[in-house]
């Protein structure tokens, strides 16, 4: 899950995959916006076959977070 | 075609008289499909049926007793908002639209402020109207978007289905149709009282050339005046087909869904689809546009904040036209848009026709029939932004002289973010004050994330042992994090190891 979440990240933001720690925070540590992060999410739910929450996602804040948020829904 | 409209009564009786049988409004649903799973369809409603549904709940509303009073609703962009919008608005009644994403403490403080006795709420939302049930006192209706009856709550749309078809009231233009809270300079959200003539002549004055049958995706917060303005009402007026983004994650896809021909923006989306259109550079530039919008795709109405004109002529090469625009919601909402017959590169467009500009000392001031009332319960606010008429809008810029207006900058304390919210620093700076570990704090944008630059109380720090200042600080803001909506979070932190300068009244110097 971790990997592919990577795979997702570096589309969105100017990052090095393996820059990508599980405490890296989406907002002030890899660069996302707030609407960048809301189209990256759209983007795991086509890959991963998913619905996600949006009021849910708004509290999601590291890699970690939404590796463990998606973990349930998968 | 545009023709002008005076109340929002008559801007949809019109279009329904005009355009009845075709789609007004597109949206997803989910039914069982085979195999159980569950399969996304879209639903169309036409403009005789949104006349229709808005007319009963009108009747609805005035059978409860609640013609003339303020009705809020919360909750996110659905066929049933908008339905209750009109439904609330042609009843004679007050809308008072909710942001769905404010805590509920704070949706039900502005419920009080805004004396509000029905609550329309959708199921997301149940949690905030069990909550206004108890605490607000004026509050005497709970109504759900459902169609069946909850506990302690109507539902709306058995209301529709039982009540007679309209009531024969038809507002006036000085009627007061909408209450919009925006955030105020010191710290207290204002409450923008907006006319039936305010909105429904911002919504129709200016002939954009939009044909009947345009399609249209809405994705922003209705409860902003410029959704509610730009994409709902002149939508209706020009007879588009409004079709609703159901979730911000969903936009990419819900444009390959609906194939809209132009969508409302605010510069935050609009950076974050150059880079998708970035994206692919050896691919020819119009497949590029059909991958990501889709061959039907031309327009992008940009405005809430600051774009970046570099763009605009990045689109451009995709076929794509941006037109940026400027509004408030104090003046329900637009003040100048540059449109397909008038624009110029840097510009925020020219002033709209039911609307004139002067500028004092860098000032824009604006005057015309879109300028609100003035602030709901708020004389000495009111008495600050108008002046004989003239909305100060806080901004500066200047008019060329081909009558295109330009901004320079900001006279006011707002932080507007990319995504086109304001966002009171003061506020934040009050509740992170609440904590003894914070002596002064400044809030501002810093690259377009929300800063707070903070000077501790060393004394307090030093009683409590605390030795890592930046860690502690920062839990303080993410627990305050936590409680609010994402476009008020600091993401940013400095900490400062001297006081902050201040001015001859001991305040801060912000700039």
């Amino acid at each position: 899950m971790l990997e592919q979440l990577k795979d997702i990240i570096v589309n969105y933001v100017e990052v090095k995959k393996e820059d990508i720690r599980p405490e890296s925070r989406f907002i002030e540590d890899l660069g996302f916006t707030s609407f960048d992060f809301m189209s990256m999410l759209g983007e795991v739910e086509d890959v991963l076959d998913v619905e996600i929450d949006q009021a849910e996602a708004a509290n999601i804040r590291t890699v970690q977070e939404a590796v463990d948020y998606l973990s349930k829904l998968a | 075609m545009n023709e002008l409209r005076s109340t929002i009564y008559e801007l949809l009786v019109k279009s329904e008289e005009a355009y009845g049988t075709r789609d007004a409004i597109r949206y997803k649903v989910k039914d069982a499909g085979e195999g159980g799973r569950k399969e996304t369809k879209v639903q169309t409603k036409t403009y005789t049926q949104l006349r229709e549904d808005s007319e009963h709940f009108s009747a609805a509303l005035a059978e409860l007793g609640e013609q003339g009073k303020h009705i809020a609703i919360v909750g996110a962009t659905s066929y049933g908002w908008i339905t209750a919008y009109y439904g609330i608005v042609n009843s004679g009644s007050v809308a008072v639209p909710l942001d769905a994403n404010l805590p509920a403490e704070d949706l039900c403080e502005l419920i009080d402020r805004a004396d509000v006795t029905t609550l329309v709420y959708d199921e997301p939302k149940a949690s905030v109207a069990q909550m206004a049930a108890e605490r607000c006192g004026r509050l005497k209706h709970l109504i759900a978007m459902e169609e069946t009856a909850v506990s302690g709550a109507l539902s709306m749309w058995e209301l529709i289905a039982k009540a007679p078809a309209g009531i024969g009231c038809e507002p006036r233009p000085e009627d007061l149709a909408t209450i919009m809270f925006t955030s105020g300079t010191t710290g207290k959200s204002k409450g923008v009282m907006l006319t039936h003539r305010n909105l429904a002549e911002n919504a129709t004055a200016l002939d954009m050339g939009y044909e009947p049958g345009t399609v249209l995706m809405t994705v922003l917060p209705i409860h902003h005046a410029y959704c509610l303005s730009m994409d709902i009402l002149k939508g209706t007026s020009v007879g588009a087909v409004i079709c609703i983004n159901d979730s911000l994650l969903r936009v990419a896809r819900n444009i390959k869904l609906f194939e809209p021909n132009m969508i409302l923006m605010v510069p935050l989306m609009v950076e974050t689809l150059a880079k998708k259109l970035e994206e692919a550079t050896f691919i020819p530039a119009p497949l590029v546009k059909a991958k990501v919008f889709g061959k039907q795709f031309h327009t992008i109405c940009c405005g809430g904040a600051y774009l970046n004109p570099a763009y605009i002529d990045l689109f451009k090469k995709y076929g794509i036209t941006i037109l940026q625009g400027y509004g408030m919601t104090e003046c329900a909402p637009v003040i100048s848009t540059n449109c397909n017959s008038a624009s110029k590169a840097g510009s925020i467009g020219k002033c709209m026709p039911n609307c004139e500009v002067k500028i004092v000392d860098e000032e824009i001031r604006v005057k015309g029939t879109s300028v609100m009332r003035g602030y709901y319960k708020m004389p000495e606010e009111t008495a600050q932004t108008l002046e004989d008429g003239w909305l100060k809008t806080g901004d500066l810029g200047y008019v060329d002289e081909d009558g295109f207006l330009f901004l320079t900058g900001r006279k006011k304390n707002l932080i507007i973010t990319p995504n086109g919210e304001n966002v009171s620093p003061e506020e934040i700076e009050n509740k992170l004050g609440a904590n003894r570990l914070i002596q002064e704090v400044l809030v501002r944008d810093h690259e377009g994330v929300i800063e707070a630059e903070i000077f501790p109380d060393l004394e307090y720090a030093s009683k409590k042992k605390i030795k890592d200042m930046q860690g502690e600080l920062q839990s303080i803001i993410d627990a305050y994090n936590k409680t609010a909506p994402l476009y008020k979070r600091v993401f940013s932190l400095k900490v400062r190891d001297v006081e902050f300068e201040k001015n001859t009244t001991k305040k801060i110097k912000r700039f």
